[in-house]
């Protein structure tokens, strides 16, 4: 601990729990709803001590009903609450996204202005062995939805800071973590810190390609970079951090340098997260060579050489590259 | 003999812990199944209990300290009076039993 540093190194689980514990502090309408947030602190730990601060009537249990769950913290953020609610695996998600994209998206819409749905539906992606509905990556189907804000962090530094900036935004927000991302470690900001929502970082500044991403993919970007500096090729890696809005800008400027972009997500590759962020690119700088990465187009299996096969890594981003910039 | 207490492992999905909790201080005596250090993972708790008898003689990391699995916790020696060497490495693990929970 190097608090003379300003910074504290925690697990992920502990960044989440920490924003969301200083943002309940500061506000008593933010409360926490879903499936073992309570007493059992949440699936990965991630509400753990939540309860005992701030009783039941603040961090409460729900059955396993994602439509009722997100409905209901949807309806108590239109009457003035500011709710988390928590849907376990994305994948589960979908149940919900009538009370998300239909009401809460659309309330400020609807009644010009005078009824927001200030709800941050929290939600966990990614393949890690539980094969095919427990394993999806779907923000990108979220990102064209008019009045929705989507954050994805990709270390616990943005996982604590994109989670208070969630939870201050007048509107809802869906917070897109990753299974993967839960056994990792990382500093953070020992002072309250907001990440800005909307805005991308360079994780990792490069010459010859820019590769655009989020969340874990983030890694297997930096493992694909570090092979790649072997051999003299230099990858810049931009963080989108926030996909909806997305911050074209900071790509763009990246790839007006670079003129090579390579994006890699671990969603599907038509009409993915990829697609926006390359079309945008173009648009904005034109005349640079582009490629996509994602996932294969199949169901992610629960058989682990299935998986590996389909979710790209390290290896398969080298291969782009390579590509990309040999054209 | 000279000993270093390592982080046990392989843990599942583990590659670093913290220290929570030392139940002893430089000096103590451990006897086998005592309860030596707790141990954080991401979502769990490791308790570590001494394998063999030994006097815990310097903590290298401390509560709070992070540390990868297999690198060394602290050092520990049969005799509370024997020398200690300069580093830590070369020397023979402690036998310890761990668990998860």
């Amino acid at each position: 601990m190097s608090s003379e540093a300003g910074v504290i190194k925690l697990f992920f689980r502990e960044a989440i729990a920490r924003a969301i514990r200083e943002e309940m502090t500061a506000d008593p309408r933010v409360i926490v709803l879903g499936q073992d947030v309570g007493a059992f602190g949440g699936s990965y730990k991630e509400f753990l001590g939540l309860f005992d601060q701030f009783g039941p009537s603040r961090v409460r249990d729900t059955p396993v009903a994602e439509a009722a769950m997100v409905g209901l913290g949807v309806g108590a953020a239109a009457a003035g609450y500011r709710p988390i609610v928590s849907i376990t695996y994305m994948d589960f998600l979908m149940l919900g996204l009538d009370p998300l994209v239909n009401y809460a998206a659309k309330a400020r819409f609807k009644t010009g202005g005078q009824i927001t749905a200030p709800v941050v539906v929290k939600t966990t992606a990614g393949a890690k062995g539980q094969g095919v509905a427990h394993s999806q990556c779907l923000e990108a189907w979220l990102m064209g939805v008019a009045g929705l804000v989507v954050v994805a962090p990709s270390n616990a530094a943005d996982a604590y800071g994109l989670m208070k900036s969630a939870l201050r935004h007048d509107g809802p927000v869906v917070f897109v973590d990753h299974k993967r991302l839960f056994p990792t470690a990382g500093e953070v900001p020992f002072a309250e810190t907001f990440t800005p929502i909307g805005q991308a970082v360079i994780a990792r500044p490069g010459e010859h390609v820019t590769i655009a991403t989020h969340g874990y993919m983030v890694r297997v970007a930096g493992e694909a970079a570090g092979r790649l500096a072997k051999t003299g090729v230099s990858c810049e890696i931009v963080d989108l951090r926030t996909l909806a809005p997305l911050d074209v800008a900071t790509v763009a400027a990246s790839v007006a340098r670079t003129r090579a972009l390579v994006t890699l997500e671990e969603g599907q590759v038509p009409c993915g997260v990829g697609a926006e962020v390359a079309f945008r690119v173009q648009e904005a700088v034109g005349g640079v060579r582009v490629a996509r990465v994602g996932a294969l187009p199949a169901p992610v299996s629960s058989n682990p050489v299935l998986e590996a096969a389909c979710v790209p890594d390290a290896g398969r981003l080298v291969q782009a590259i390579r590509r990309t910039l040999d054209a | 003999m000279i000993y270093t207490l390592t982080v046990p492992g392989p843990i599942e999905d583990v590659d670093e812990v913290r220290v929570l909790e030392w139940h002893g201080a430089v000096g103590h005596d451990f006897a086998v199944d005592d309860l030596v250090v707790e141990l954080e993972t991401h979502k769990a708790l490791v308790e570590v209990r001494a394998g063999q008898r030994g006097v815990l003689r310097a903590i290298v990391c401390a509560e709070g300290d992070w540390q990868a699995v297999g690198q060394p916790l602290a050092v520990f020696s049969d005799e509370p009076s024997e020398a200690l060497p300069a580093s830590t490495d070369d020397l023979e693990m402690l036998v310890v039993e761990y668990e998860v929970s």
